[in-house]
């Protein structure tokens, strides 16, 4: 900071006003989720342990709800989001790191901007109207069927196409795929070239020298976007109702409709377990990487 | 390598047509028709919806960023960066439906009536990662000497932020403007947690499509969505050109 003259008390006292209140001033975002994120959270932890009583529900401390998860059909509700969500993340992560490393290595910086664009949009877009028109692309007289069938490839229109699992990946897919471009290009960016050139210089194939520089560095973009990615997944209602038909069940949709019979201890109590689930990888990628790497240069110049 | 992102792009392109072609479609194949844009206007639930969606965009697109430059600012300035950074990223990490269940259990054991403002609320939490990340990627390149030759030359914090530091970071800021407006006009989910009897757009399509199913008009709701978000999109774009011509 600049040297200043020795003020008199009063502007000291100024000066002190001014420092505090810009503390206050800067401290709005940090209090704003605490009051309508965090508080809201620790709401629903709560509300997960009271009863139901007829259309309301009242205070209480009840196991019910969470009784009722375990036996039966929820527990396997769960277990089968997680396993969708994971095989979602895990093929687009594949997808796009390629995309990816391809623009942040292969790729002027302005052409590569304007595809990161380009690959927002879609994601940007109300998921309502992307699955809704999925169903009229993968039904059974819908336009790829129908391709297929002229074509002299199929016989028969594929029923595999909507209403089955795969039609849930492709939605999951689409939906989240491109933003996961994002960390995963910051990431793969911030490598400095010079290592990949040094690991070149002393011998190492391509293959090689991604194994043990590129992608090590860039793991705390491939967390930040699969963490990502599984929490969208996870949280999806739309997905599962639009393209998994009537009885497919994920977690997301599982919270919809108990909501929509007014259980909402229940609701809180399936919330409550996958919002653990989240934090809990949130605070194993705070814990794990060094927040430097993705804050980079801001940090440095904190005096 | 091109050809894949290419495919990706279609891929994801192609779900956007369907829509926007079936908003178009008139009574018999073949024969084009704006008449389902017109039904739109005739239609009070519609144009309420509008208002609402319209209103709420304006304010989440002010509030979002103007927290997002606070946060920021913060990370750079207060101690505790990383639990601030942590903080704004919460929002990304917490499913849709929850967040808007808790966010309703807080309203309701608060008293507060469903209302705009509370839709407001949260849609703010939801765009509040991306206009912190947005302007924070912003100042990655703005180097705080500037700042410090300001402070030299005499100048106060505010007059050194807003004459040196705003003019270098407008980008993200028109950046994290736009990107909360498009989140906000497209949000359903947590919204339709928090509205009561109030509709946006999106939550209006919804309901209507679960309750009564699809249908040309609810296809040109659709397409105005889309439509929409691609203008705010090339705004932000021819915008962002124009600045850094100047």
């Amino acid at each position: 900071m600049s040297s200043r003259p020795h003020h008199s008390r009063l502007t000291q006292a100024a000066d002190r006003f001014q420092a505090w209140g810009r503390r206050i001033l800067l401290s709005l975002p940090l209090i704003f989720v605490a009051i309508f994120l965090v508080v809201p959270l620790g709401l629903t932890v709560m509300i997960s342990f009271w009863e139901r009583a007829g259309l309301k529900f009242r205070p209480a401390f009840s196991l019910a709800s969470y009784v009722s998860l375990i036996g039966g059909a929820r527990l396997e509700v769960l277990r089968r989001s997680l396993v969708v969500a994971l095989e979602a993340t895990a093929l687009s992560l594949v997808l796009a790191y390629a995309i990816a490393y391809f623009l942040a290595r292969k790729v002027e910086p302005a052409t590569a901007r304007i595809v990161l664009v380009l690959f927002t949009i879609p994601f940007l877009i109300n998921y309502i109207v992307r699955n809704v028109s999925y169903t009229v692309l993968l039904g059974r007289t819908g336009v790829v069927n129908t391709a297929l069938m002229s074509a002299g490839i199929t016989d028969a229109p594929l029923d595999w196409l909507l209403y089955s699992d795969f039609a849930v990946l492709l939605g999951l897919i689409s939906a989240y795929m491109p933003f996961m471009i994002f960390p995963l290009f910051l990431s793969i960016g911030a490598i400095d070239r010079q290592f990949i050139e040094a690991s070149a210089l002393l011998g190492a194939s391509p293959f090689t020298t991604f194994r043990t520089i590129t992608l090590p560095l860039s793991l705390p973009g491939v967390f930040a976007a699969g963490l990502f990615g599984l929490v969208g997944c996870l949280g999806e209602s739309a997905v599962p109702i639009i393209l998994g038909g009537v009885g497919y069940e994920l977690i997301g949709n599982t919270i919809t409709s108990s909501m929509d019979v007014l259980n909402y201890p229940l609701a809180a109590a399936l919330s409550s377990i996958v919002i653990l689930l989240m934090l809990l990888l949130m605070l194993g990628w705070y814990l794990v990487f060094d927040m430097r790497s993705f804050l980079g240069r801001i940090l440095e110049w904190r005096a | 390598m091109w050809l894949v992102i290419a495919l990706a792009l279609a891929f994801l392109y192609v779900p956007l047509v369907p829509s926007l072609v079936a908003s178009l479609a008139g009574a018999r194949p073949g024969e084009w028709t704006l008449r389902w844009y017109g039904e739109l206007w005739r239609t009070p639930l519609v144009l309420s919806a509008f208002r609402s969606s319209a209103l709420v965009a304006l304010l989440v697109g002010i509030l979002a960023p103007l927290l997002g430059l606070l946060a920021a600012l913060a990370i750079r300035e207060l101690r505790v960066p990383r639990l601030i950074l942590l903080a704004m990223l919460m929002p990304l990490f917490i499913p849709g439906v929850s967040m808007g269940l808790a966010s309703a259990f807080l309203f309701r054991l608060l008293g507060i009536a469903p209302s705009l403002t509370t839709i407001v609320i949260v849609q703010t939490l939801w765009a509040l990662p991306f206009a912190t990340l947005i302007i924070l990627t912003a100042m990655t390149t703005f180097d705080p000497q500037y700042l410090e030759a300001a402070y030299m030359a005499g100048a106060g914090r505010w007059r050194a932020f807003r004459d040196i530091e705003l003019p270098l970071i407008a980008s993200g800021i028109t950046g994290a403007v736009s990107f909360s407006a498009i989140l906000s006009i497209n949000e359903t989910i947590r919204t339709s947690a928090v509205q009561g009897p109030w509709n946006t757009v999106p939550t209006y399509i919804w309901s209507t499509y679960r309750q009564v199913g699809l249908s040309p008009v609810l296809y040109a709701l659709m397409g105005l969505i889309i439509i929409t978000t691609i203008v705010i999109v090339l705004a932000y774009l021819l915008l962002s050109r124009q600045a850094s011509r100047r």
